[in-house]
């Protein structure tokens, strides 16, 4: 280690130091404002409609310069003997400060509180300082490990401290219950989590830094490339973070918390909405719809292929013929939705006008349960079909005509050419539209919306359509969410599966 | 085994292209012929017609006596080895040696049988679970090979098949070729614009450009007696040495003199092999200096510009005894020089 990275070392233990005297101290002030202020302030505002708070409940002492705010937000009054933590209580028209729920914060609790995760915080350090060969790693690490372990006991702390009060004002006339689940709801252990989440990154990137800092120690060059590359993919990131990441993070909260628009409150209900969601039969019928609507795709694959051959043909005006057969996949979805809604109409329809021409019954495809998920499959392969003859034409095109002519050399006849070379040359291609295309037809809305609404009798309830009117129509956000988590996994599931096949394919010789 | 005879070949493409322009050819029973020449010139699309690949636009194409001018490839019993070895990517190697047995229904034991043994031949058995992604080039090439020889056809046709090879390897596999060859006493067609591929492998060698064949024969003849300049200039490495001049019936006079009985007073050719300068001093000899010395080891090449401005090639064994610089005379070995008529370059004596 050279004397650069030493001081580095030092410098970050110092720091490590330092920050550790901050939260304790912290700490013992009362670091666990966010938590205490939210939890106090949930507690006044489900007390609400109590009769005054008769006393102070044991356990909370009065300092002189108390006094009931009339804003919201708790307040701390420090007093002889401590911190007291104090929130307003209103009365049921939530008009008049009835009382207030305050909560005592002692030196001595607070400091047992505190002490004994610094000692553990020190210890693991100190083992870390051991295990780690840098110095500055094992520091990083250990200021990650105390100051979560920190902020994790102060929280929980607060939760006790507060559920002790709650318990107590509880026979004043709250409902007991609702205190007990607020004092215990754990945003303060979420608080914690999150806490030692984010410091061990920190504590990962300080570490990384100071390791790759010591790997590239006089070669400036790596250094401004290494920073270089980051400046490029820093855009991108962040907009992956902002528009990816963070929103699929939101849905997988909504989907485990009771999520209203309107209420302020959003309790935690672990996975009560997937169990409601097994117990729906819609939804099952949903599911199913989707995997039924999904088998257009390999039929559309197989007529994709045979316009892709067709189409190979170097003739005359052939490329006038492909373009013509893509153009589906460019127009509109919905207008092509409006149009073959016309096609297919029970009584207009040009579907129906050949029918009755040919002396055949008129069938309301649309309209008739058995023949309306048929007809958006047929819908949707029509759409298909341009795209997927294309991507097929491209595979064809990729190979070697020296391959073919070598078959036809060997003595293989056209369809020994096709099942022997073209079509297992093809596979990546037939694998890659395979799953895309599922996944796609999982992710079909359009056509359903425009066209059916899901109807009818559900016949074309599919799953994206059916999240969509659970949000705005019936406003079960929460519901919605623990469906999309399902689809997302079927989906992740899928394109693992796609992953896989595409890296099992040989490379190509 | 069986001979292959093309005559008055023809093939135009679309847009008025010429590919092949009246050619006649004969491939004697187990004979090795290199068809060579500059890129363009035909020789493909000949072997391409012979494989069935393309359809003449008139002519006939004769394997064996038979005709099989308008047979599709795969009843022409002709097998092909590609420039770029043409393997299936998703099959084995073993898979590929015996797809022209699969497709053909041979039973699995026999096909078997002969995949290993045409493995053996090329030695590449030990290479028969792999993909051809995970072979060498020479692998693949022998792989190839094998699959071309896998079924016993009357006629193998090659397709610059040493070209994406590296020269160590190509060297190697030349060789190999010439004792596959003498081995199987197949009847073979070469296409291969490496004249020296040609000249090495080849029992005999046309010449060919703009899609016509120039000269055909064995290569020694070839490069002896070109019938043509253009010939002359193709075969042989460095090119031959060119000076213009005119032939006064006995003798050549220009740049370069030398006795010439061609009974013709007309503007030539002079052309002379690098080996056939002979360097010496400077009297009654052309003057020219010296601007390169390349030595090889066992004899060396020597880069001349003559006082005219032509420059000259001359091979002499061993080491050169002239340095860069220097002022030599040079002339032409007796007998050596090769005259051609000027503008058409057909050749006088």
């Amino acid at each position: 280690m050279t004397a650069a990275h030493r001081r580095v070392a030092v410098l970050l233990v110092a720091v490590w130091a330092a920050a550790s005297v901050g939260v304790a101290w912290r700490a013992l002030r009362g670091l666990d404002r966010s938590a205490r202020s939210h939890e106090a302030l949930a507690l006044a505002r489900t007390l609400r409609g109590t009769t005054p708070v008769p006393a102070w409940p044991a356990g909370l002492t009065s300092g002189d310069s108390m006094a009931v705010r009339t804003e919201e937000t708790p307040l701390v009054v420090r007093g002889r003997s401590g911190e007291l933590i104090t929130a307003p209580v209103k009365d049921a028209d939530d008009w008049d400060i009835v009382g207030a729920v305050g909560v005592a914060a002692r030196w001595r609790e607070r400091a047992a509180a505190v002490a004994l995760p610094l000692a553990a915080a020190f210890a693991l350090g100190a083992m870390l300082l051991v295990a780690v060969p840098t110095v500055a790693g094992s520091g990083a690490a250990a200021l990650a490990a105390g100051a979560a372990a920190i902020l994790g006991s102060a929280a929980l702390t607060t939760g006790v401290r507060l559920r002790a009060a709650a318990e107590a004002l509880a026979p004043a006339g709250g409902d007991a219950a609702s205190l007990d689940r607020l004092a215990l709801r754990e945003p303060s252990l979420a608080l914690a989590t999150l806490a030692l989440v984010l410091l061990a990154a920190c504590a990962a990137v300080a570490i990384g830094a100071v390791r790759w800092h010591a790997d590239t120690a006089g070669r400036p060059v790596r250094v401004r490339e290494t920073l270089g590359a980051w400046g490029f993919i820093a855009p991108s990131l962040v907009h992956l973070a902002v528009f990816t990441i963070a929103p699929v993070a939101f849905l997988l909260w909504i989907s485990v918390h009771d999520w209203d628009l309107l209420a302020s409150d959003r309790p935690f209900v672990g996975l009560a909405h997937f169990r409601e969601l097994g117990a729906d039969p819609l939804f099952w019928r949903a599911l199913r719809n989707g995997l039924v609507y999904a088998l257009y795709v390999p039929v559309t694959m197989v007529a994709a292929l045979a316009a892709a051959l067709l189409l190979d043909q170097p003739l005359r005006g052939i490329k006038v013929l492909r373009v013509v057969v893509f153009l589906p996949y460019v127009a509109s979805t919905v207008a092509v939705a409006l149009v073959w809604q016309w096609l297919l109409h029970r009584d207009f329809g040009l579907l129906n006008a050949a029918l009755a021409a040919m002396h055949l019954p008129r069938v309301d495809w649309l309209g008739n349960p058995a023949t309306a998920l048929p007809a958006l499959m047929l819908v949707s392969a029509w759409g298909q079909l341009g795209y997927m003859m294309v991507v097929y034409l491209a595979g064809l095109q990729a190979i070697p005509a020296s391959l073919l002519e070598a078959a036809r050399l060997d003595g293989a006849d056209a369809w020994q050419r096709f099942r022997l070379v073209l079509w297992p040359m093809l596979r990546p291609v037939s694998t890659y539209l395979l799953l895309t295309g599922i996944i796609w037809s999982f992710h079909g809305f359009t056509l359903v919306y425009v066209m059916t609404e899901g109807g009818p009798a559900h016949a074309t309830d599919v799953l994206v359509y059916r999240i969509y009117q659970t949000a705005w129509e019936f406003r079960r956000f929460d519901v919605a969410a623990a469906m999309s988590v399902v689809l997302c996994l079927l989906l992740l599931a899928l394109t693992a599966l796609q992953w896989r096949t595409v890296k099992g394919e040989p490379a190509d010789a | 085994m069986a001979a292959l005879s093309l005559s008055r070949l023809v093939k135009h493409f679309a847009g008025g292209v010429i590919g092949v322009d009246d050619v006649t050819l004969t491939v004697g029973d187990g004979a090795f012929t290199a068809l060579v020449g500059p890129s363009g010139c035909g020789k493909t699309t000949i072997l391409r017609c012979v494989a069935g690949l393309e359809e003449p636009t008139s002519g006939e194409v004769r394997i064996g006596g038979r005709d099989v001018t308008w047979l599709p490839p795969r009843d022409r019993d002709v097998a092909m080895v590609f420039q770029n070895y043409a393997l299936y990517p998703h099959l084995t190697v073993a898979e590929n040696i015996g797809f022209p047995l699969k497709v053909r229904k041979t039973a699995p034991v026999e096909a078997a049988r002969r995949v290993r043994q045409a493995a053996e031949l090329l030695e590449i058995g030990a290479l028969l679970d792999r993909k051809p992604a995970q072979l060498s080039g020479g692998q693949r090439q022998r792989a190839a090979l094998a699959r071309a020889l896998v079924r016993e056809p009357a006629l193998f046709l090659f397709d610059e098949p040493l070209s994406n090879l590296d020269a160590q390897v190509r060297a190697q596999t030349r060789a190999e070729l010439v004792a596959l060859h003498r081995r199987l006493g197949a009847t073979m067609l070469y296409v291969t614009h490496d004249q020296v591929e040609a000249m090495t492998m080849a029992q005999s060698v046309a010449v060919m450009a703009g899609g016509r064949v120039l000269q055909e024969g064995p290569p020694m003849a070839l490069y002896r007696e070109p019938a043509s300049l253009a010939v002359a200039r193709f075969i042989g490495s460095p090119s031959i040495n060119t000076v213009a001049g005119r032939t006064t019936g006995t003798r050549f006079e220009g740049a370069l003199a030398c006795d010439a009985r061609v009974g013709a007073c007309t503007a030539a050719v002079l052309a002379v092999r690098p080996e056939h300068l002979v360097l010496g001093p400077a009297i009654d000899a052309s003057r020219a200096s010296v601007v390169l010395v390349e030595p090889l080891g066992p004899e060396s090449l020597v880069r001349l510009r003559l006082r005219s401005g032509e420059d000259l090639v001359a091979r002499v064994p061993g080491e050169a005894s002239c340095r860069m610089g220097d002022e030599v005379g040079v002339r032409v070995a007796p007998g050596a020089g090769l005259c051609f008529r000027a503008g058409d370059g057909a050749r006088l004596a």
